[in-house]
């Protein structure tokens, strides 16, 4: 690969062999201390007093540039003009080249065109912008949808932010996806009422277009005028009262009516004009949309003549290849088109639509995964060779109904180590033909989603050594006697023979591969995929009898294995977490499980968050959780309960460094908030707030009063006067908590058969009479009953310590935390009768259901976070009116707002993060008018973007459209491309690079990928088996089934990254992330306006917007502040 | 939040107060923190006919037994009057801008320092287009654009509509243009959140000083919330917002949504009307415009009340004639919890 200096040379760093200067320095020393708008202003100072000082104005401009604002350019404009007076060609040609590329970034063209001149004219080499036309794809055939475009997006469930050429693909995905339904009575398919409303609207705009005539304008001169009559009639409306201000539409026809509200006619414009007798104009001119080819390609020999889209809605298995078809790069696309039958491709088009999207085919021939020494084994499986193209793909199409095709899509999307041993040409055939099996029906392009979740994950999730070979947890023996001992029954009767041989870890990978296949639930495959997960944070990998135990105590307990990844835990806490855990399962007084369950989950609960932040110091993580957890193996009473929260109450404050002396509720709410070294006073007050604003909200009794009164409770059995005030404040306390609604109608009662412990939980503290039982107990000195009145507290305890979990998570605005007092109380740990959810993750029931009290959780305290989040969702406010969202997409958004906390992020590991996407920016403007450049740049995007992607930005920077090309990439992307081009360069270190090896080199535990990988990551519950955020830097995964979209969700890594360049463009300081990320998610998430599960263009749209919209009151605030000092 | 419109109409095809910081290092101290209390309510006699013209001194306003000192006073539409403490009335726009200009009275208790909140009544309508109302939408939007139309000229309104989430179609506005515009913008389809939407349109509710009321315009049966339908009645009971609600069912068709309107109306304030076809439904507007026109609002700032739980409202009428009136309002409220 090129080295990349070139461009850095001439792209970030404008002053090379210069020394920095002292303002420099000091410029420096404000950025490090977090002060980089301090910085900004001295530079700005030092180049306005000194205004001929090139070393000043250019320190300026590069600063400016650094941090990505837009006054960079003309800060690098007035440091060319002295340049050219000057006469320092050298660094004029730098400069110049540089405004180039920024000039292309901000889609300043006509700038570029200028810059780029200046710069050939002192002496640069021949570059050149290509001309505007020259790269423009051909021009597309057009067809045409009657009247606006907005309307129809309505009717068809399309967003209106789509562009013109993604309508017709996104009309065809809902064509495809809810268009039509099985027929009652036949094999045929029913139009869906959606469908019939889209029919409908259509019917109604082509009236409404012959009323509009050839003017394509609706002009409706008076309220008298016929033409309003017929209007009326077309719309579904009358007037009422006469013309004049007392009419008023009123619906007649309610199936036109609801054609013209849905579709937004703008109704009350008429009515207005009506009223006010003024001409009504309503501009009806058909919506021009590209069709892919020709409209002739799509039509049937016999309907040559008819209405393109009449066809299209008409003919689902149309639109599937259509669908198919817009997934594929214009090249490969071509190819299919013209070598492969219409007819023959509709009968693959389900194949193409969910795995085509990664074939590419490069001048004549496929590219396949693994690449030259993969192509004899694909041949073999395709029985073709990749080099017959075309040919080979349509093999691809057509063999074993997709499974070939699946296994080629999983295949090209792993990378790195894990691509080479899955495509060594033995192992590729062999790993098929376990999959594949003998029966290859149904494919997985036959249901709704793709059924090759399993697939995917073993792909992209398997680990490879660097000795080449995969990592199989515990050894091949462990799995061998999973597979032949199986606790609950077979996985595999075939499998359950040939484990028996097994000796080689390709045995075992091949036996996952063989179970992709199943259409149950593969749990060999969710428990390789979690133990691996475990593994791979571990500094010494699990031992083999703690695999073993964990595999088979998957069933039971694998929802709580994430908390083994929060951080590094030994073999025998491990072990011990399962026995106490099975010890809670077997308590067979309910109410005691619940408690106990409840106080163990909060406790570890905490243990997790403060793990996870550093609170509790690494070395200590361990041997806390060991202790936390060991007085649960043997509960018996409430009051060794009580006793056991209260010890691991106190043993998390030692372990956090508290002083012995603090009050427990107030140190665990300040650490909850963050613990911070160095107090960002605002957003720590602030998250201090919310969380006592919650416990409020929920009646939380206080942790120093539970604790007061057991202490005091010891004393009085000791002697002492009883002190009435405490227990009158804690009774008082209690008296607040609210009867518990009525859960469940009598009919859901019965069908469940589920609440009745937490409702008995919640009367029992309502009905505790501690006063009368302290005085009984105080007035006949009866110690030991004193003492028991602890064990009363112990639910009490419980649900405190449940309410920090919950306050730590609550998303933005918290509605339900805030609206049902009784949402923490009601908590449910032992969940519906039979089903004993004490250790399933965290679900969501109850929700909708009139009667009851409000939805709840239900099982672990596992996934409360997302639980959570999940249960908030449904309280923000879209923007748009009809906006489309996706529904796992949100929780997983909102918790990855939550999850991380950014009080130890640093300026500089923030700005070291934002360097890396800029520094890609720069080198794509480049490449705009660079081939050499651009072949590089795009060679690496396609190991992040799909094919049609990747080509799609090549073919915008051919055409030197650098703004465009940049909006099609994702911030993850460009931090990983950023990544991917600082490790290869190679030549001499350029300022730009070496600005980000600087950073590296003088805080190297603040700028490193492993620690911005925190700093910046997702947390990955279902893809990764862990809450601690990290980045994977995988291709974003489409919909599987199985997983709903929780696995697509937990791919998309861009918010913290982008969030994180965003703050530092706008020098707020990372501290302030921890109030500002959970906001701008919500807005971010009520800006997402998208047209199906997998569109990724409209949430970075959103993410822009919301990104923008911070920008610009960041500049007008600034702006005004300017002006006050002025 | 899911994608709504293709989940519309079974299109399925298998997709699934302050805050007192102590001294440096304390933690904050929590305490009841009382706003002023806006009570809305309707007098009637025993033929349900709204009698008018009662004055600030023919009402008694009893809150746990404790008789409290009326602040200001207004009826139906027309401009409120501050009570002053001889017992005299003053409108209360002046009184305001008096009393804020008198020396050291800047911060004179005009509520929320505005008194022309308190011309009029904010209404907001809250409308539901979810799956359950397809075939009577566009009714609906007729009923409503109707009632928006009808309204006082000193009445602001806001126009939201919900199915599984909440969308603020048109903004609290005197601009009965826009709020008809927004109306009917509304797009139909996907689940029923009912109580979620009401609690977010209390919420913005209650952020607008001044009168206020909501009216809800639904089919009925929730299938999505997550909110208990009590819970959201307690915010607005204790925000002080009358909910009014319209369902487009028969009282029987569904006896649990109807048990829960009638709760959370008259738990409120408010009325709930069941109204299947449109000319009912214009007839249940009618009736909530009259009653926004013929009722009282009455603020105060509480007395003195140890109770820091729900605390017990009463009207009562001084004359001996009163007391064959009917009063309708809210049952009481819980003081909000501040720190």
């Amino acid at each position: 690969m090129k080295a990349f200096s070139a461009v850095l040379a001439l792209t970030c760093g404008l002053l090379p062999g210069l020394q920095a200067s002292p303002n420099l320095d000091r410029a420096r020393q404000m950025e490090q201390s977090g002060d980089s708008s301090g910085a900004r202003t001295f530079l700005a100072r030092a180049a306005q007093s000194s205004p001929e000082d090139v070393t000043a104005l250019t320190e300026y401009a590069e600063f400016l540039d650094r941090y990505g604002d837009p006054e960079a350019r003309d800060a690098y404009a007035k440091v060319l003009n002295l340049l050219r007076k000057s006469g320092d060609q050298k660094r004029r040609v730098a400069v110049a080249r540089h405004l180039t590329a920024l000039d292309l970034l901000a889609g300043d063209r006509a700038a570029a065109e200028r810059h780029l001149e200046e710069y050939r004219a002192a002496g640069g080499k021949q570059l050149a912008l290509p001309p505007v036309a020259a790269g423009d794809s051909p021009a597309r055939e057009l067809v045409s949808i009657p009247g606006p475009l907005r309307s129809f997006a309505r009717m068809a469930a399309i967003s209106s932010e789509t562009a013109p050429e993604d309508v017709l693909p996104a009309l065809a995905r809902n064509v495809v996806t809810n268009g039509y339904q099985a027929s009652n009575s036949n094999d045929a398919l029913d139009q869906t009422e959606y469908l019939k409303l889209v029919h409908r609207y259509l019917s109604q705009a082509r009236e409404m277009e012959k009323l509009a005539g050839p003017g394509k304008v609706i002009e409706i001169e008076s309220c008298e005028s016929p033409k309003a009559g017929e209007l009326l009639r077309i719309l579904g409306y009358r007037m009422r009262g006469g013309c004049g201000s007392e009419v008023v539409l009123e619906t007649v026809n309610a199936t036109r009516a609801f054609l013209t509200a849905d579709s937004g006619f703008p109704l009350h414009d008429l009515e207005q004009a009506m009223r006010t007798n003024r001409p009504f104009r309503h501009d009806f001119q058909p919506t021009r949309v590209p069709v892919m080819f020709t409209a002739a390609y799509w039509l049937p020999v016999k309907e040559k003549e008819s209405d393109f889209l009449d066809v299209f809605l008409s003919d689902p298995a149309l639109c599937r290849l259509y669908l198919g078809f817009s997934k594929l790069d214009p090249e490969t696309a071509e190819a299919l088109r013209k070598h492969v039958p219409m007819q023959r491709l509709k009968a693959y088009a389900h194949v193409l639509d969910f795995f085509g999207g990664m074939f590419e085919l490069r001048n004549g021939k496929m590219v396949v995964p693994g690449g030259q020494k993969a192509v004899a084994a694909w041949a073999e499986l395709a029985g073709t060779s990749p080099d017959n193209g075309i040919v080979f793909l349509e093999k691809m199409l057509a063999r074993d109904d997709g499974w070939t095709a699946s296994y080629f899509d999983a295949l090209a999307r792993t990378r790195g180590p894990v691509l080479d041993y899955l495509t060594e040409p033995a192992r590729l055939k062999r790993f098929y033909g376990a999959m594949r099996g003998k029966v290859t029906s149904p494919g997985p392009a036959r249901p709704v989603f793709r059924s090759n979740a399993d697939l995917m994950l073993l792909t992209t999730r398997l680990q490879v050594g660097p000795d080449g070979r995969p990592h199989i947890p515990g050894g091949v023996d462990v799995w061998k006697n999973l597979f032949i001992n199986h606790p609950h029954g077979k996985y595999d009767g075939k499998l359950t023979r040939a484990a028996a041989a097994w000796k080689e870890p390709d045995d075992v990978v091949e036996a996952l591969f063989a179970l992709c296949r199943k259409a149950v639930e593969n749990e060999p495959l969710k428990i390789f995929m979690t133990l691996s997960d475990l593994d791979r944070n571990r500094a010494k990998p699990l031992e083999t009898a703690t695999v073993d135990r964990l595999a088979r105590a998957y069933k039971q307990m694998g929802q709580q294995y994430a908390i083994f990844n929060d951080a590094d835990l030994s073999d025998s806490s491990i072990v011990q977490f399962l026995d106490s855990a099975e010890a809670v399962s077997k308590i067979r007084d309910q109410m005691l499980r619940a408690n106990t369950a409840g106080i163990m989950q909060a406790l570890v609960g905490l243990w997790r968050v403060f793990a996870r932040e550093g609170t509790i110091p690494p070395d200590k993580a361990d041997a806390v959780f060991a202790k936390l957890i060991a007085p649960y193996g043997g509960m018996r009473e409430n009051r060794d309960l009580f006793d056991a929260g209260r010890n691991g109450v106190r043993l998390l404050l030692e372990a956090t460094g508290s002083k012995p002396d603090a009050a427990p509720q107030d140190r665990l709410v300040d650490l909850l908030a963050g613990n911070v070294s160095q107090p960002d006073e605002d957003a720590h007050t602030l998250m201090v707030q919310d969380t006592l604003r919650i416990l409020e909200a929920q009646r939380i009794v206080s942790l120093n009063a539970l604790f007061e009164l057991a202490d005091h409770l010891d004393a009085v059995a000791g002697g002492q006067k009883l002190s009435p005030s405490l227990v009158n404040r804690l009774t008082a306390r209690i008296s607040e908590i609210q009867l518990p609604r009525n859960a469940l109608s009598g009919a859901e009662r019965n069908a469940l058969a589920f609440g009745y412990w937490t409702e008995r939980h919640i009367e029992g503290q309502r009905k505790m009479n501690l006063r009368v039982a302290i005085e009984r107990a105080s007035t006949g000195a009866d110690k030991e009953k004193l003492r028991e009145i602890r064990g009363m507290l112990a639910p009490v305890l419980r649900d405190t310590l449940v309410a920090y979990n919950y306050a730590h998570y609550a998303p933005p605005g918290a509605q339900i935390l805030f609206t049902n007092p009784l949402f923490v109380r009601s908590h449910d740990f032992l969940g519906i009768q039979g089903a004993n959810q004490t250790w399933r993750t965290t679900e969501l029931f109850g929700t909708g259901w009139p009667s009851n009290g409000g939805g709840r959780l239900v099982g672990s305290l596992a996934g409360l976070p997302y639980a959570l989040a999940e249960a908030e969702q449904n309280f923000l406010v879209p923007g748009q009116t009809q906006a489309l969202i996706w529904g796992d997409l949100v929780p997983q958004m909102i918790l990855s707002a939550k999850i991380p906390r950014w009080w130890k992020v640093t300026p500089s590991q923030m700005h070291w993060v934002a360097l890396h996407m800029r520094y890609t920016q720069a080198v794509l403007a480049e490449a705009a008018f660079d081939p050499e450049l651009r072949r590089q740049v795009t060679a690496l995007l396609s190991g992040q973007a799909s094919p049609a992607r990747t080509f799609l930005v090549a073919a915008l920077l051919e055409r030197g459209e650098a703004k465009q090309a940049v909006e099609n990439i994702t911030p993850s992307e460009l931090f990983m491309l950023g990544r991917e081009m600082a490790a290869n360069e190679k030549g001499e270190p350029v300022p730009c690079l070496a600005e980000l090896r600087r950073l590296a080199a003088e805080v190297p535990r603040e700028a490193n990928y492993r620690a911005v990988s925190r700093a910046f990551g997702t947390p990955k519950p279902t893809l990764a088996n862990s809450y601690q955020p990290e980045l994977l830097g995988l291709r974003t995964f489409p919909t599987l089934m199985g997983y709903s979209s929780r696995i697509m969700a937990e791919s998309w890594e861009s918010n913290a990254l982008y969030w994180a360049e965003l703050a530092d463009a706008l020098h707020v300081r990372p501290a302030q992330l921890n109030v500002r990320i959970p906001e701008w998610t919500r807005k971010l998430v009520e800006q997402i306006f998208a047209s199906h599960l997998e569109d990724w263009p409209a949430l970075l749209r959103s993410l822009r917007n919301v990104g923008e919209d911070v920008r610009s009151s960041s500049r007008s605030r600034g702006s005004e502040q300017k002006a006050s000092l002025q | 939040m899911n994608i709504s419109r293709r989940t519309f109409l079974g299109a399925t095809a298998g997709l699934a107060g302050g805050h007192l910081l102590g001294q440096e290092g304390q933690r904050p101290v929590f305490r009841v923190k009382v706003d002023m209390v806006v009570l809305s309510f309707t007098v009637t006699d025993s033929r349900n006919r709204y009698i008018n013209g009662l004055k600030p001194g023919d009402f008694r306003i009893l809150e746990d037994g404790i008789l409290q000192r009326i602040s200001t006073f207004a009826e139906g539409a027309k401009p409120p009057v501050a009570l002053l403490e001889d017992g005299s009335t003053r409108p209360l726009v002046e009184t305001a801008a008096r009393d804020r200009t008198a020396p050291g009275n800047e911060a004179a208790p005009v509520p929320e320092n505005n008194p022309d909140a308190f011309v009029g009544t904010n209404v907001f309508v809250l409308f539901d287009t979810s799956n359950f109302m397809y075939r009577g939408f566009v009714y609906a939007e007729d009923a409503i654009a109707d009632f928006v139309r009808g309204l006082d000229r000193a009445d602001s309104v806001a126009v939201y509509t919900f199915s599984r989430n909440l969308s603020r179609a048109a903004p609290l506005t005197r601009d009965r243009f826009q709020a008809i515009s927004g109306l009917r913008k509304a797009v139909a389809g996907d689940d029923t959140a009912l109580y979620n939407g009401l609690l977010l349109t209390l919420r913005d509710a209650a952020k607008v000083p001044g009168r206020k009321v909501v009216i809800v315009f639904s089919n009925g049966p929730d299938n999505a919330s997550m909110v208990a339908p009590d819970d959201v009645r307690a915010v607005a009971e204790d925000e002080g917002i009358p909910i009014y609600v319209i369902s487009t069912n028969e009282v029987n068709k569904d006896p649990v949504s109807s048990g829960v309107f009638r709760r959370i109306a008259t738990g409120t304030g408010g009325k709930a009307y069941w109204a299947k076809t449109w000319q009912k439904q214009v007839e249940a507007f009618e009736n909530i415009r009259e009653d926004l026109g013929n009722s009282y609002t009455i603020t105060y700032y509480p007395q003195p009340n140890p109770n820091e739980g729900f605390r017990r409202i009463g009207v009562e009428i001084a004359s001996d004639v009163g007391k064959k009136f009917r009063v309708r309002a809210r049952p009481g409220y819980r003081p909000r919890g501040g720190f």
